[in-house]
């Protein structure tokens, strides 16, 4: 793929990458999913791992390339208030308070803008109220917040103190139902979009949690001849030009999903390695596979201060695989800045991409 | 209802060719027969394959776990205990056990689960198709030294250890074909790979650089010629002692325990006619691993071979696991969980050295033995495990129960394990000072659930017990 991809009438221009991998510090540690606050800053939910123990939620600036900046790490691991086992999903409401939930403990974690904890709620079970691996979570401008149950294949809503107010979805693969769901979003009309990750699909709900649509049906990018897997599960690189791509509506279990002011729709499309985008209908556009040709501010500091590295690298025949997503969890659209925001999970950084709607073509002739 | 001696020959087909199997697993693969199992273990493509993708969402970095433990354990443990295809699984830890590579050199977590996939993949088809994966297999190239092997420079580590430990023996050839072979493999290497900071691990890829083969002429066993690494391994495959050292490893890892592969030269197999019935398939079927595994399965001497087996410590582990059950989805703390085989003398993916582990009865130290008791009586002594639940259902069934009763009950359902007069006399005794085993009362059954789990941890560290 180009840095610059133009597609009916919008372009998508490859900005950056942040981050590196860390257990803590600059950088990140699988990124479960991310939320956008008020202020533009970007919380990042990770979920370390049982050799480092990195999982934490940590608050960065975004800007343009090399702006980035650590503000502050909190929720990092323990079962105490305050801490967490399994972070995973995070939200911020219009106070800037910090909803992170727990995929182990079945709680959810306030904090406030700065980290510093306010309260938690939640029991593990099946009732209403309980939880059972709680994964993405979003604020309504009501200040309510919608957990996605994905043990349970259901949405409830709290109130910020922790008070079920609603549900909706069941187990299953009908319209409104879920299997294992991750992601959620809201659009500018509040309509809800869960990536219903088993199923293969992203849903569209009313506000209410009425099934309004889906998009999105079960399927693998064939690895082209001679592709060279990056990981014995892709994503798979080759010289050999990509006639696959992109396959429109093919999803390999989503997980999260943002939609911009003009109403398109963004998917990462895990499995698959790449970002699926989709206008306001459903109609795909088209598809982002990630283009990291420059080092992230924080990566170069960690080649710098290691020579090795650098040597290696002037030997290496191609930086491609390194440029591409590797399995990635999570999108966000900041419409003030109107950058796309892709958390590169496996590869502890996000990948941040502008999309432009004035865009002039070049000189053809060049 | 199953015949006693056709559950104690499917659960030893099972803890042999798989890792041991719960009673309603054995019963319903009893009612399917014999032979309908060992062809369903034999064609492992008949049952749905592991779901990774269970794995990366709970536990994302067992994909690329770099070079330190636990993430690299938590994956290939979460295929140990998740298969359903367990032959499949255990050709695979067979192979890793052979091709013995190892993360204390490697320092890529990610690479030897790479190297494990491909035995998953391969591991049951054709030896010399498998031989030559592992030779271009940059795992095993970096282990033994080959992307040091030039055409101006000669490096025999990985030739002398292809001949010596994956495919002759000791004995079956001369320094002069080491030197031939090594000289063949000049220039089989791999490309520089990404370099790990500061996005994590990437992968390896074989290379072939003809301008640093040596093109001269060799002579290998008696073949002389313009010899690539390709040649050699078609040299290889049709030596007589070929077959029957890939044939006598299988027999030392699903029949019965053998001497350590140092003395192979000079210790016969302990069943000469066996290791020659299976080599005989091995050079009539020109390596096809599945035709050797059928003849193996299907014989006397393998069903016949019921407790020759010191169990490894991943059999220990991964048997309790499975039949314990409850450990599908990953969950915090699978890292230590994955970890126990270490604990107990067997650090998978990572082997003390190119000749894989000691089997039989070198796993047993007072330190290792004390570990697999405890690992394993902590698990089935918790009386909340699936596993547990589904024994005391089934004693529960068979309503009050006398010592004896109680005893042989316990023995049968948690195996069957077969015990010796003495071991079962003390277990009967410690029974007796419980009384009848009665489920008649909230009390009395709260009683015998607890003095099941009680029991079931004093045969798991029984002598007898380690032996499958």
């Amino acid at each position: 793929m180009a840095l610059t991809t133009v597609v009916k009438g919008r372009a998508y221009d490859w900005s950056h990458a942040i981050g590196r991998g860390a257990a803590n510090g600059t950088g990140f540690n699988y990124p479960q999913t991310m939320c956008l606050g008020n202020d533009g800053d970007l919380y990042v939910a990770n979920r370390g791992n049982e050799n480092n123990f990195g999982m934490r939620v940590n608050r960065i600036t975004v800007g343009g390339p090399g702006d980035e900046e650590l503000l502050s790490e909190f929720c990092t691991y323990g079962e105490t208030d305050g801490h967490g086992v399994w972070p995973f999903g995070v939200a911020v409401d219009k106070s800037n308070n910090v909803f992170v939930t727990d995929e182990w403990q079945n709680t959810v974690s306030v904090f406030d803008g700065d980290g510093k904890f306010i309260r938690k709620w939640g029991t593990t079970g099946s009732g209403p109220g309980q939880l059972k691996g709680p994964s993405g979570i979003v604020c309504e401008s009501n200040g309510n917040v919608i957990v996605v149950d994905s043990g349970n294949d259901r949405l409830q809503v709290f109130s910020p103190d922790g008070k079920v107010l609603a549900q909706c979805g069941s187990s299953g693969s009908g319209d409104g139902e879920f299997n294992k769901p991750w992601g959620i979003t809201l659009d500018k009309d509040s309509n809800i979009y869960v990536a219903d990750w088993k199923n293969h699909r992203v849903q569209k709900l009313s506000p209410s949690g009425k099934y309004l649509s889906s998009i999105g049906e079960y399927g693998t990018i064939p690895a082209a001849p001679n592709a060279f897997a990056v990981t014995y599960l892709g994503p798979f690189v080759s010289s050999v030009p990509e006639t696959e791509y992109p396959k429109a509506g093919v999803l390999n279990h989503p997980t999260d999903v943002a939609v911009d002011p003009d109403g398109d729709i963004y998917i990462t499309d895990w499995g698959n390695h790449r970002v699926c985008i989709f206008d306001s209908e459903g109609n795909s556009l088209t598809h982002l596979v990630g283009d990291a040709q420059v080092m992230s501010k924080w990566g170069q500091q960690s080649c710098d201060a290691n020579p090795d590295m650098m040597k290696a690298y002037r030997r290496v025949h191609s930086l491609e695989p390194m440029w591409r997503f590797c399995f990635p969890t999570a999108v966000d659209f900041n419409p003030k800045t109107n950058q796309i925001i892709v958390a590169d999970s496996q590869r502890n950084r996000l990948q941040v991409y502008n999309k432009v709607t004035d865009y002039v073509d070049f000189q053809a002739n060049l | 209802m199953a015949h006693q001696d056709d559950i104690n020959l499917m659960a030893h087909l099972m803890r042999r060719a798989g890792f041991g199997a719960g009673r309603d697993e054995i019963e319903t693969r009893v009612a399917k027969g014999y032979d309908a199992t060992v062809e369903e273990l034999l064609n492992p493509n008949t049952m749905p394959a592991v779901d990774p993708y269970v794995l990366l969402r709970h536990q994302p970095a067992a994909l690329l776990p770099g070079g330190q433990p636990p993430m690299g354990n938590v994956n290939y443990m979460y295929y140990l205990v998740n298969t359903k295809r367990p032959l499949q699984e255990k050709m695979a830890l067979f192979w890793h056990h052979v091709f013995a590579t190892g993360n204390s050199k490697v320092d890529n977590y990610d690479q030897l689960l790479e190297q494990i996939d491909m035995f998953r993949n391969e591991g049951m088809g054709n030896y010399r198709d498998l031989l030559l994966k592992t030779a271009k297999n940059p795992t095993m190239l970096f282990w033994l030294d080959n992307n040091q092997n030039h055409g101006t420079a000669v490096n025999e580590n990985w030739g002398r250890e292809l001949l010596e430990l994956f495919s002759l023996g000791a004995g079956n050839y001369t320094e002069v074909d080491v030197r031939e072979c090594s000289r063949a493999f000049t220039g089989w290497t791999f490309e520089t790979k990404i370099p790990r900071l500061p996005y994590g691990r990437f992968p390896w890829k074989f290379e072939y650089r003809p301008e640093d083969h040596d093109d001269g002429i060799k002579t290998f066993l008696g073949h002389t010629g313009n010899f690539n690494g390709e040649d050699i391994i078609d040299i290889i495959v049709t030596q007589p002692a070929c077959a029957k050292f890939i044939c006598r490893h299988l027999y030392n890892f699903f029949v019965a325990d053998e001497a350590q592969v140092p003395a192979w030269p000079i210790d016969p197999p302990r069943d000469p006619d066996a290791v020659a019935a299976m080599a005989a398939v091995f050079r009539a079927t020109k390596g096809d691993i599945t035709s050797v595994l059928r003849t193996m399965f299907m014989s006397d001497f393998f069903k016949n071979a019921r407790y020759k087996h010191l169990k490894s410590p991943a059999e220990v582990v991964v048997g309790t696991l499975r039949l314990m059950g409850g450990f599908e989805i990953p969950k915090p703390g699978y890292g230590e969980l994955s970890m126990q085989p270490s604990y107990m003398g067997q650090d998978l993916l990572n082997p003390p050295s190119v000749e894989g582990w000691h089997t039989g009865a070198e796993w047993i130290n007072s330190g290792a033995l004390m570990s697999r008791i405890n690992f394993v009586a902590e698990q089935v002594g918790n009386t909340d495990m699936p596993g547990v639940k589904s024994i005391v259902s089934r004693l529960k069934a068979q309503g009050s129960l006398a010592p004896e009763q109680m005893v042989n009950s316990c023995l049968d359902l948690l195996g069957p394990v077969e015990v010796g007069p003495d071991t079962m006399k003390e277990l009967t005794d410690q029974v007796k000072e419980w009384g009848q085993v009665r489920w008649d009362t909230p009390a009395n059954e709260q009683a015998a659930i607890k003095h099941t789990g009680e029991l079931l941890q004093l045969i798991v560290a029984t002598r007898e017990y380690q032996f499958a």
